[in-house]
């Protein structure tokens, strides 16, 4: 299995796939390839709980191809919890900027055409 | 290193056009062969960038277009580096020219999209992003630097208004460009009450999908100095890179490769961000101008927005930035837009720019990436 597809599998179950570099201890996303801190390849699998808190997003009204049906909804980028990592993805439902506010917390609940889709806990 | 001139500059009108990729790309080139006072056997090899010719049923278009200008000997390289891929064409030339390989080279940088409509340009551009992250979430490029515009508010307390100021700004230029997309002046009230196209950003702080093409004429020292009366030097060249998706950047409201293209271009000029006299800067969308014109020196980090509610960056402001009216009312066809900056530095320093001319201006930058800034060239340009 490819790292992604690890990656993916996980996300399925909320959860996100990072790797600990053995050299240096640095965290990165699982997809990721050689350390971005020290350059050395050779990790540790490391699971964090996918939830965290809202860093930025945006509400999107002019969709691409596949998404007309779920218009409004939110993009978001999180700060994950217990980690200096962020994730993205894709959270339906939402309607106007008080809907989700900035630091409010998130987590995520599966993987599919819609790539990583998260929850407003 | 050759030192390296821009020879001759040419440019479509920006816009919906009708004539087809090719011969747009050719309209251009054949300008700034004419503008350079060259024929186009002094050319010795092509640089084109393009992103999307796929739409216009032409891509490998480096052969198509040296084959119409009756060099179809001589080399060229296709190019896409999103909508940084003009800039990149300059530089690989700027570098081959540098290093000896070529006396004369051709950039040309074109895009034909509008035919193609909305829906099909958000969801194809969306396709430059870090696609597993980003467009397959259902991001598009407003969405992406809306987030980085809702990041820039809560961390400096600027307000939507403050970003429309930007569209105002460089609307107020493009109606002095003949060959802007979007000529009509418009107010922050205008820009506040266009639809909202993903928060915080409405359709009047994005550019609009545009076709156009745009060339320069490269050449060494020598050659410039055997065969023309105006051009310009390039003083320095600097790229740099950031990841290709957002949330792997520590700051949101900060385009790393900006920084690490412009620290190079300066050390090789050997000036300061205070140097600069006017700046053609990537603003696809409003927030992007704030960030740019941060990133690049001009003003410190959280200051741009106060910069733009001031007026400093208007026409003749302490720093004149997007004379030409930007992407935003120039217009953004994604390939050419870099080579179209570098257009307009021509124009300005060799006395071509007509009514938004930026007085006494001896030197000139120009900013350009692709995506959200995961790649940037950043060229700097003097008077001769």
């Amino acid at each position: 299995m490819t790292e992604k597809k690890n990656f993916i599998e996980h996300a399925k179950d909320g959860k996100i796939l990072s790797h600990k570099c053995i050299n240096c201890g640095y965290l990165s996303l699982a997809t990721v390839y050689f350390c971005k801190k020290c350059g050395k390849r050779g990790f540790d699998d490391f699971v964090l709980d996918g939830q965290g808190k809202v860093g930025t997003y945006t509400i999107m009204t002019v969709p691409p191809t596949g998404f007309e049906k779920y218009t409004p909804y939110a993009w978001v980028i999180i700060n994950l919890d217990n980690s200096d990592l962020r994730i993205s993805g894709f959270l339906p439902n939402i309607q106007k900027s008080g809907d989700l506010p900035i630091g409010a917390a998130v987590k995520v609940v599966g993987f599919d055409d819609r790539g990583i889709v998260l929850k407003k806990l | 290193m050759e030192k390296v001139c821009v020879l001759g500059a040419g440019s479509t009108k920006y816009g919906k056009l009708e004539d087809s990729i090719t011969d747009i790309t050719l309209q251009a080139s054949v300008d700034a062969i004419e503008s350079a006072g060259i024929e186009s056997k002094d050319i010795k090899a092509g640089y084109i960038s393009n992103v999307f010719g796929v739409a216009d049923k032409q891509v490998h278009l480096g052969p198509v277009v040296m084959s119409n200008l009756g060099i179809s000997d001589r080399p060229s390289l296709s190019i896409e580096s999103a909508c940084g891929s003009g800039s990149v064409s300059f530089r690989e030339a700027y570098a081959n020219v540098a290093a000896g390989f070529y006396d004369v080279a051709l950039v040309a940088g074109v895009e034909k999209v509008t035919h193609t409509g909305t829906e099909w340009t958000t969801t194809y551009f969306s396709y430059c992003s870090d696609f597993f992250y980003e467009g397959q979430s259902g991001v598009s490029f407003p969405g992406l630097f809306a987030s980085m515009a809702r990041a820039y508010m809560n961390e400096f307390k600027a307000t939507e208004e403050d970003f429309a100021q930007v569209a105002v700004k460089n609307h107020d230029n493009g109606l002095l460009n003949p060959k802007a997309h979007l000529r009509k002046k418009i107010t922050v009230d205008d820009v506040m009450s266009s639809a909202v196209v993903a928060s915080p950003l409405k359709l009047y702080d994005c550019c609009p999908f545009s076709d156009g093409a745009s060339s320069v004429i490269l050449c060494n020292e020598k050659f410039a100095k055997d065969h023309g009366a105006n051009y310009i030097e390039v003083m320095g060249s600097g790229r740099g890179g950031s990841s290709a998706a957002l949330q792997g950047r520590e700051h949101l409201t900060t385009i790393p490769s900006t920084k690490i293209a412009a620290e190079a271009a300066f050390k090789m000029a050997g000036i300061t961000p205070k140097d600069v006299d006017f700046a053609e800067v990537h603003d696809c969308f409003t927030i992007a101008e704030i960030v740019d014109i941060e990133d690049l020196g001009f003003f410190e980090k959280g200051k741009g927005v106060e910069a733009v509610r001031e007026g400093q960056t208007k026409l003749n402001g302490q720093i004149s930035i997007n004379s030409s009216g930007g992407l935003k009312s120039k217009g953004h066809p994604i390939g050419a837009t870099g080579v179209g900056q570098i257009v307009e530095v021509f124009d300005q320093l060799t006395g071509k720019a007509g009514e938004r001319t930026v007085k006494n201006a001896k030197i000139g930058l120009t900013q350009n990436f692709g995506a959200t800034g995961a790649s940037c060239a950043v060229h700097i340009f003097q008077s001769v």
